[in-house]
């Protein structure tokens, strides 16, 4: 009999590899088809504010001691602000809570048909002060720091660009498409010419989640497939699983958005392109965000296609701010802020960035 | 030696799968990326959107005359309920049972944390010589690779 060489040894290493990640792909399986939602949002909190579609949470500290300024973190109307604390050591507000800060959070619930008439103007001239309001009771501080994620950070420009007296400290947007006839996919479908905002609008009432969501999954048709196919791969890594589930619930947690509120953003923001002009007028004040003077960090993703580069560029040159910042990262539109990308990337430059600007 | 090494299937299928979706998407955009799309896919709402209200009214019509309540009926009453709910909250909350006026006792730490050292010299730097405060306006980009 002939000795078996170090590539049969191989080779046959691999098969059993193989053939147990099969055996395994197969269980796990059967226990994910079965397996409850995977549990988000785990650090605790307090709700200090409702009011409808609003929810203004309060994150407990996890440091001896914090910063002065509060942090407030705005989310984008159309997801759940869970995606900022998908899990323990993948959560956002954990890190900054740890790294000192006191961290406040807007989230939105589904607005109802009862909402459907809320404007650019509720979510920007009412909401958001009034959380703020309420951070600034709360912490007894007067001065509060506002961090917007991609559609929250233009409610959170537009409210800076109105409330330019008010308690803001400093101001980080996170991926926000300010031009927004450089937005690629989403300008060429949302054509004045051929799409019909108010037919969609007085039809529906409120613009329904599925289609919110649909806008998203078109931008990248392959990208449930392949994500199916790498869960798949990995099904037998537990921690892959875990994230790839929160991941998941939080697409498909995806929100419905009011109808006033979309006939708004795309007339006023999408097909005028007002806030990037200087031409936006919301609730009777002019919203120019070259009245934007507090000190302000964007943080845009090289391959964002929900809010490309030319949507993102044109923000440091419009500010009216002298202590400005952009920090281009790799990565994509979600990738920047939550997963192994941004905790690497994203949330060190942040922590960086904030921290001296928060004594 | 590499070449005692055999390919492994599932880094084999890890890098098909990314190719794929590269190109189905590169592809699936240039099509959809055009006007002709854009104009095919808003007709096809609109016309959605026709058919949606006329079944709508239809419907409406036909509960109307059975004395049934609509789906609008059925929303607006939810919704009556949900708000008579929230004004419970509030009246609650206004007499110091309602959960938003009762927190957990967390003790509040100290407002006094000071940046690290390194994380201050590296934010003067960014600002100027000597600390000095000077108007800073950066543009950085990361180098390090995925």
């Amino acid at each position: 009999m002939s000795e078996s060489s170090p590539l049969d040894a191989n080779i046959l290493e691999t098969m059993q590899t193989f053939v147990q990640r099969t055996i395994a792909r197969g269980r796990r399986s059967i226990e994910l088809a079965n397996a409850p939602p995977q549990p988000v949002g785990l650090t605790p909190k307090d709700v200090l504010y409702t009011r409808g579609t609003l929810r203004l949470y309060h994150y407990h500290p996890l440091s001896d001691e914090v910063y002065r300024v509060p942090v407030l973190l705005v989310m984008a109307t159309t997801n759940k602000a869970f995606v900022f604390d998908l899990a323990p050591g993948q959560s956002m507000v954990e890190y900054l809570l740890k790294k000192g800060f006191d961290v406040y959070v807007i989230d939105w619930d589904p607005p109802t048909q009862e909402e459907r008439g809320l404007t650019l103007a509720d979510y920007t001239q009412d909401f958001i002060p009034t959380c703020i309001d309420r951070i600034v009771a709360d912490s007894g501080e007067p001065d509060v720091s506002v961090i917007g994620y991609c559609m929250g950070g233009i409610l959170s420009l537009i409210y800076a660009a109105t409330h330019t007296d008010g308690p803001l400290k400093n101001l980080v947007c996170l991926t926000t498409p300010l031009n927004m006839h450089g937005m690629g996919l989403t300008q060429t479908w949302n054509d004045p010419r051929y799409f019909d905002v108010d037919r969609l609008v007085d039809t529906l009432g409120v613009v329904p989640a599925e289609a919110v969501t649909q806008m998203f999954e078109m931008q990248r048709p392959a990208q449930r497939v392949a994500g199916q196919l790498r869960l798949w791969d990995q099904m037998f890594d537990d921690e892959f699983v875990k994230s790839y589930r929160a991941f998941q619930r939080w697409g498909d947690e995806t929100l419905p958005l009011a109808g006033e509120y979309m006939r708004e953003t795309t007339k006023e923001l999408s097909w005028g392109n007002k806030l990037y002009t200087g031409e936006l007028v919301v609730g009777g004040r002019e919203a120019k965000i070259a009245n934007v003077t507090v000190p302000l960090l964007s943080i845009v993703a090289e391959h964002d296609h929900l809010a490309p580069r030319d949507s993102t560029k044109a923000l440091l040159d419009k500010v009216g701010s002298t202590d400005k910042e952009e920090i281009l990262l790799k990565g994509g539109h979600v990738s920047l802020i939550a997963g192994p990308n941004a905790v690497r990337r994203m949330w060190p430059a942040l922590n960086a960035w904030l921290s001296v600007r928060s004594t | 030696m590499a070449k005692d090494t055999p390919p492994d299937p599932s880094a084999l299928f890890r890098d098909w799968v990314t190719q794929w979706e590269r190109n189905f998407d590169s592809l699936a955009n240039q099509f959809m990326g055009t006007e002709g799309f854009s104009q095919a896919m808003n007709e096809f709402q609109k016309s959605q959107l026709n058919a949606q209200r006329m079944f709508a009214e239809t419907m409406t019509q036909i509960l109307t005359n059975l004395n049934m309540p609509t789906r609008d009926d059925v929303l607006r009453l939810s919704e009556a309920v949900a708000g008579l709910d929230r004004r419970l909250e509030r009246i609650e909350e206004s007499l110091g049972n309602g959960p938003a006026s009762q927190p957990t006792p967390v003790k509040r730490p100290p407002r006094t944390k000071q940046p690290p050292a390194e994380l201050r010299e590296a934010a003067a730097a960014s600002q100027g010589g000597n600390g000095k405060k000077k108007a800073a306006q950066k543009k950085s980009k990361e180098k390090s690779n995925e």
